[in-house]
């Protein structure tokens, strides 16, 4: 099943038609597709490499007045669909403005909250809504497995991008491989805690894309909680989380540490540069508490592999800039 | 010959009021069937907050079989890739049926209401509107069990005496 039938139905019958025309007219840009971007008396939009509009039959445009007008109560009805009309179900996602769809698609929301007393209850108006296509590339780590292990005991790794880079999807994969020992000496149990859910997918709880067989997932849960949870209960020899953000995430590093087992997880920088930069990364780079820095970004499109650093001496271990490709 | 035709008639006639007396049965077995299945929907949203099509289809496999064809309606017109809202396909499902079901159109109109904010608000406000569902279920239980029992035996009676009539004046 295709990201096609796993997300046009949970679009209204209008958007899901003018997309299908367009995955009937231009199929090769269907497949390169990134985003679907609904936004309420505003012009249908998709991502593809850059930013297009739609026209009812179809069509690629750059002319808003040609463009198909998506309507507050087509996005009421979008909603509604995703949450199988059951909206009380979502009650969570609402707080936290996101869906994960069959397949590990996202859906992110934004619109008018609900707040009480400062703290946000929940988007009680959803006015925009973005359909991120996930993509599961499996193999596309291959490149850097050699560098990511040592005598079988995967190192702490952190993978650093700018976004849209593919750095979730590189994560993905390597989880996978690490599980399934694809590439490696060993394979590793691995405990990933997802806490937004983008790297399994989970729908329902289960893994809609590949984490490997031997990945158990926490999805949802706070980072911290969700290391020590699995740290104490599931004994991984592979610590994986999505991406550090929030204050305090860095620290935790510090405590995986501690611990003595691996970790990969990915953080937000442009390049090695820009990592020094940032006073949080930068006491991680300095201190190298990070055995290995793989640095992605753009510029020969999503999935380019600037180079591979040792975080502890700060050398490059692979400076070739290469387009990451699936390998199996 | 016309003997026959005097049969016929009290048969005919007898049975109309038979007909009529268990209809009001009828009614208050299927609103006590939609209380029943009410009060499973309010467990099912508000405790596990099952989704609509995997509650209504549990619940419609259990249930008494006029509230089943109501529920498992529901949940084919949920499913249906036009993309109808709850909203929509429960009035869709409801006037699927409003012709074969002994209701009153006070009955559907409760049921109608009931639609409007299916499965668009939170928890707190499905289960709200479940339970005044429930209540007005309630009070239309309560109309119908002394209309039972004020003109059951009264519609028997009078197709038996109905008939009877017809039967005096022209034989």
């Amino acid at each position: 099943m295709g990201f096609a039938e796993q997300v046009l139905p949970v679009l209204a019958p209008k958007i899901r038609l003018a997309l299908d025309q367009l995955r009937r007219i231009v199929p090769g840009k269907w497949a390169k597709l990134e985003e679907i971007r609904l936004r309420a008396e505003q012009p249908l939009q998709v991502e593809i490499g850059q930013s297009f509009l739609v026209t009812g039959a179809g069509e690629l445009t750059a002319d808003p007045e040609q463009a198909l007008k998506v309507g507050g109560a087509d996005l009421l009805r979008t909603l509604q669909l995703i949450g199988g009309n059951s909206l009380y179900t979502l009650e969570e996602e609402l707080k936290e403005g996101f869906i994960t769809l069959v397949g590990g698609h996202r859906v992110g929301l934004a619109g008018e909250c609900l707040v009480a007393r400062g703290t946000l209850l929940r988007l009680k108006r959803v006015t925009s809504l973005n359909v991120r296509i996930a993509r599961e590339l499996k193999g596309i780590g291959g490149v850097l497995l050699p560098f990511l292990a040592q005598e079988g005991r995967p190192l702490r790794t952190m993978i650093i991008s700018p976004p849209q880079a593919g750095k979730t999807t590189l994560l993905r994969d390597l989880i996978r491989s690490f599980s399934n020992g694809e590439g490696l000496s060993a394979p590793a149990k691995v405990g990933l805690v997802d806490e937004r859910g983008e790297v399994a997918g989970c729908y329902q709880g289960v893994p809609q894309l590949d984490v490997g067989i031997r990945t158990d997932v926490l999805t949802g849960c706070p980072k911290r909680e969700g290391v020590f949870l699995l740290l104490r209960s599931m004994g991984p020899q592979l610590i994986a989380t999505d991406e550090l953000g929030r204050p305090g995430d860095l620290d935790l590093i510090e405590e995986i540490l501690n611990t003595g087992v691996g970790f990969i997880t990915t953080a937000h920088a442009w390049d090695i540069k820009d990592l020094t930069r940032r006073p949080s990364l930068q006491h991680l780079w300095v201190q190298g508490l990070v055995e290995r820095v793989v640095v992605l970004s753009r510029r020969l499109g999503p999935g380019t592999l600037e180079g591979v650093w040792d975080g502890r001496t700060h050398e490059p271990l692979l400076a070739q800039v290469q387009r990451l490709e699936v390998t199996r | 010959m016309k003997m026959i035709g005097a049969l016929l008639v009290m048969t005919a006639s007898t049975f109309a009021g038979w007909i009529y007396s268990t209809l009001l049965k009828k009614r208050l077995t299927l609103l006590n069937a939609l209380i029943q299945s009410f009060q499973w929907l309010e467990t099912e949203i508000g405790y596990a907050s099952t989704p609509l099509v995997e509650a209504f289809t549990r619940i419609s496999g259990r249930t008494q079989e006029d509230v089943q064809l109501i529920f498992s309606n529901f949940v084919e017109a949920l499913q249906d890739p036009a993309g109808l809202t709850a909203d929509e396909a429960w009035q869709h499902c409801i006037k699927q049926n409003q012709e074969t079901l002994p209701l009153k159109a006070e009955d559907w109109a409760l049921l109608f209401d009931f639609g409007r904010t299916l499965g668009t608000t939170d928890r707190e406000h499905q289960v709200t509107a479940i339970r005044q569902t429930l209540e007005r279920l309630q009070l239309q239980t309560t109309g119908a069990t002394e209309e039972r029992k004020k003109n059951e035996r009264l519609y028997r009676y009078l197709g038996v005496a109905g008939g009877a009539l017809v039967v005096l004046i022209f034989y």
